[in-house]
């Protein structure tokens, strides 16, 4: 296992050493020049500019030059945002949290609807159940996340008033951050406010994750349905049933857990199309995460932000896909044994 | 099974109640106001800029100058100047200043005394004074100084005593006053410029703003907010919400969703087509203002073939202006004769500029012996007061302009870009605009046609002519309005003969609000104002009824 581990932990240091190099080649290639490309610094000084050339190792050789844009980038050093004049790093740490806010409560809702409703699809002997259950999926999973983005803020927003369409919070209520977390901050904030804050903060989730939750929602109940089914009519259920024991228990505790290891694997290699839905989601509801700043950055030519929100959004990516991995190896006895046969 | 199915189902009833409950639950939101306006501003000092979004940001908010325009009485009222006496040669003005005026007390900064004369020397002499040592803290200078001269204009400011200041002028110059009354000329705090530059933080000045205004800079998140608390020390009438949030949200249909459904309470820079939404919701009104400013599509004469008076008559020509006004103004605009709007005291009927004629306009083209042109028309990203879609004007005229064979190539940059790429003058055309920081004429024409302003960003033609800077100069030395209307008719006149320039509309100053909001001012110049503006009846709210 200390070796499978240390080969995942391999695959993540070489993939982003590629990322690393692409990103590299990338910045050479923005149509400024390199000393504001590689530090946002608009019209650096004298001291300024010594600072940057021997900080980036601009008069020697690309090798040179690469070592020491590695070493500054892995330093934290992603220099400033032209905008702003505010470092990168900073407005990173302060963007990220509430895009990890978003993809939690989104992937909470997947699963705690996804499951049970896939288990309900597989279990169920009515045709007009299942066809039902699978026709919303497939509904769902063909809407362009746009366009159903869209469509609820027009709802629910606009024509009926119910819910907020935009940003994270009131922008009345102030919350200090503390963890970022606007669910978390409201609550640990110290204003009067602060449980008015909180189910504002609830409120304003509501319609972006909803539309963030649509794709793994309909993903997990068609992998889990056709999970069930193949278990469903295994050896080892049958006997079960023969002993006499309650559905629920047949279910829950013996065929639920092997029909999740498919459900992790798809969440793995949805990961890529989930940051990018993410990223559109944000714009939409003009959520204050990584997406919509990485996309204003766009449109600002910011070099810098550009840079590290591209950095930030691949390297989190990887490491997750490799995560999901491990833990899908981790709890799946077939591949354990593979990985053991194999070693 | 069917136990399963009960409890799943039971299980999905306490979820969805749950999200209820939450929605019902009582609401109390902190008293203040949300503005959703149009952009980040580039600054928190006006003296740097000249766009709008960074004015109404600060100007209003955060500073006041020594000087007001009332625009209802058309007069320069006190402000923080009492008073003031002009000598006899109108070249020294004697300001006298309010005592008991407070600055803003932040975490860098406490102050220990009160608003006095040298706050005054330092904010001008910063801006005129080459060797100052904030001059070049600015990377930006100081363009609407420049543009109008304003450091050749002043010999001397001189302080005769705590609360007494003299401005000695080389020449005489009627818009003197009125140019200190923009919103530019705001007052910052020495004080505090002394204990930065001691820290070496002298670049905070600009970015961690200390004035005298009615709010105060609390947090500005780029792309997000901007929050001000009501400063409890301001020394005239305390502004009523305690709060006020700028919500920066640059779409325009953006900023009408979250009007409708709240989330902000006034909205700035409405399109001309959302109107009808507004007249839809009983709750939402309608605040306007005939505004003082000119849309203009501004050719750079510094390049050819822009150079050649006939290559802009015949691109003029071409331009269907009524089509523009009908499209993109939607009847909230009237046609530009000139550069003067009708509500300025020096605008006469003239007739229109240029008329459209695209035979003229394919003639003028074969005389300048030119064929097969392609230009690019720069149009701003975002709306603006004085034209709210620069996009689908520039839309318009190249559709215009494919009539006598001119291919047009449209070109957008997000605006911080926009605005830095402009200043680098490699532009053929440009869709832009002017609103007046003063009700002077000599606010339409010197900041934005004058030989000075030519190295300034606002000649958006870089055009020079010394005729017009003659009569111009003549203008402002003269305080006989009669005399001056003569002078800005004969601009008008070499403007029209040389169009720079063309203007198109002279846009109408809108805002959607709600019905609650009351005595936000609009003023026809730049800058919004919030002092007073409380949201009175904020139960009756529809999104409040809702819950």
């Amino acid at each position: 296992m200390v070796r499978y581990l240390l080969r995942r932990l391999n695959l993540f240091l070489a993939t982003s050493l590629v990322l690393f190099i692409v990103l590299f080649i990338v910045t050479n290639q923005f149509p400024v020049e390199q000393r504001f490309a590689l530090t946002g610094i608009q019209s650096p000084n004298a001291q300024q500019i010594a600072q940057i050339e021997t900080d980036f190792n601009l008069n020697s050789g690309v090798f040179n030059q690469f070592i020491a844009y590695l070493q500054q980038r892995l330093s934290g050093n992603l220099g400033i945002s032209a905008t702003s004049q505010r470092p990168v790093a900073d407005e990173l740490a302060s963007v990220l949290p509430a895009t990890f806010e978003l993809a939690a409560v989104s992937g909470t809702l997947a699963l705690m609807f996804g499951l049970p409703l896939g288990i309900l699809a597989s279990l169920s002997r009515h045709k007009v159940t299942q066809h039902t259950i699978m026709a919303i999926t497939l509904t769902g999973y063909s809407i362009p996340v746009f366009w159903l983005g869209l469509t609820l803020s027009l709802w629910f927003g606009v024509e009926l008033g119910w819910l907020p369409i935009s940003g994270r919070l009131n922008l009345l209520y102030e919350i200090e951050p503390v963890t970022g977390f606007m669910l978390v901050d409201t609550l640990l904030s110290t204003s009067p406010y602060s449980t008015s804050a909180f189910f504002d903060a609830v409120l304003h989730i509501i319609l972006p994750a909803i539309t963030l939750a649509v794709l793994p929602f309909t993903v997990v109940v068609r992998i889990t349905r056709s999970a069930m089914m193949t278990i469903m009519d295994q050896t080892y259920i049958k006997a079960a049933e023969a002993r006499g024991l309650h559905t629920s228990r047949i279910v829950l505790r013996h065929a639920l857990p092997n029909a999740v290891i498919p459900v992790i694997k798809s969440l793995g290699l949805m990961l890529g199309s989930f940051a990018s839905y993410a990223m559109v989601v944000e714009v939409i509801f003009a959520w204050p995460g990584i997406g919509s700043w990485l996309v204003a950055g766009i449109y600002q030519r910011d070099y810098t932000v550009i840079q590290g929100g591209v950095l930030a959004v691949a390297l989190i990516i990887i490491f997750l896909s490799i995560m999901i991995e491990v833990l899908h190896t981790s709890i799946n006895p077939l591949s354990r044994k593979e990985l053991y046969a194999s070693n | 099974m069917s136990m399963l199915i009960k409890r799943l189902s039971r299980y999905a009833m306490v979820t969805c109640l749950g999200v209820l409950a939450v929605g019902c639950g009582p609401q109390r939101v902190p008293p203040g106001l949300v503005y959703c306006s149009e952009g980040n501003p580039e600054s928190f000092n006006p003296q740097l800029v000249t766009s709008g979004t960074t004015v109404d940001a600060t100007s209003q908010q955060l500073y006041n100058s020594l000087v007001d325009y009332d625009a209802k009485s058309g007069r320069i009222t006190p402000s923080l100047a009492t008073d003031w006496l002009i000598s006899d040669d109108e070249l020294t003005y004697t300001f006298t200043l309010r005592k008991g005026v407070d600055f803003h007390q932040s975490i860098d900064f406490t102050p220990s005394r009160q608003f006095n004369a040298d706050d005054v020397l330092f904010s001008f002499n910063r801006v005129i004074d080459t060797n100052h040592p904030y001059h070049s803290v600015s990377k930006t200078g100081y363009p609407f100084f420049q543009s109008i001269g304003f450091d050749k204009q002043i010999n001397l400011i001189e302080k005769i005593s705590d609360d007494k200041v003299a401005f000695h002028l080389n020449a005489r110059d009627a818009s003197f006053l009125s140019n200190l009354a923009s919103g530019f000329a705001v007052i910052l705090s020495e004080e505090y410029a002394d204990g930065l530059a001691i820290r070496g933080e002298k670049e905070k000045i600009d970015r961690l703003p200390i004035g005298t205004g009615p709010f105060q800079l609390i947090k500005y998140v780029k792309n997000e907010y901007i929050r001000y608390h009501r400063n409890e020390h301001y020394w005239r009438t305390l502004p009523k919400s305690e709060m006020l949030v700028f919500d920066i949200t640059p779409k325009s249909t953006s900023r009408l969703a979250k009007l409708i459904t709240g989330d902000c309470s006034v909205s700035a820079l409405p399109k001309a087509g959302e109107l009808e939404v507004i007249l839809a919701h009983d709750e939402l009104v309608i605040d306007s203002q005939p505004g003082f400013n000119v849309a203009f599509w501004a050719f750079n004469t510094q390049k050819p073939p822009f150079d050649d008076v006939r290559v802009r008559k015949a691109l003029a020509h071409a331009v269907d202006r009524e089509n523009i006004l009908r499209v993109v103004y939607q009847k909230t605009a009237v046609n530009a004769t000139g550069l003067l709007p009708p509500m300025s005291w020096a605008y006469s009927e003239n007739k229109p500029i240029i008329n459209y004629d695209p035979e003229e306009a394919k003639r003028l083209l074969k005389e300048a012996n030119i064929t097969k042109l392609s230009i690019d028309i720069w149009a701003m990203p975002v709306a603006r007061i004085y034209n709210p879609n620069a996009l689908k004007t520039a839309e318009l005229i190249q559709a215009d302009l494919a009539n006598i064979d001119v291919k047009v190539n449209i070109v957008s940059y997000d605006w911080s870009v926009f605005n830095q790429k402009l200043s680098q003058h490699s532009y053929d055309s440009v869709l832009i605009g002017w609103t007046a920081d003063n009700s002077d004429p000599d606010n339409f024409f010197t900041p934005i046609l004058s030989c000075s302003s030519v190295t300034s960003s606002s000649n958006r033609s870089r055009w020079c002519h010394p005729d017009l800077d003659l009569i111009l100069a003549q203008a402002r030395s003269t305080t006989n309005i009669e005399e001056r209307k003569k002078f800005y008719q004969a601009a008008e006149a070499i403007f029209a003969s040389q169009l720079p320039m063309l203007p198109l509309a002279h846009a109408t100053k809108l805002a959607f609000k709600h019905k609650g909001v009351s005595e936000m001012e609009l003023t026809p110049f730049g800058g919004i104002s919030f002092t007073g503006t409380e949201e009175s009846a904020n139960q009756n709210k529809p999104k409040e009824e809702l819950r």
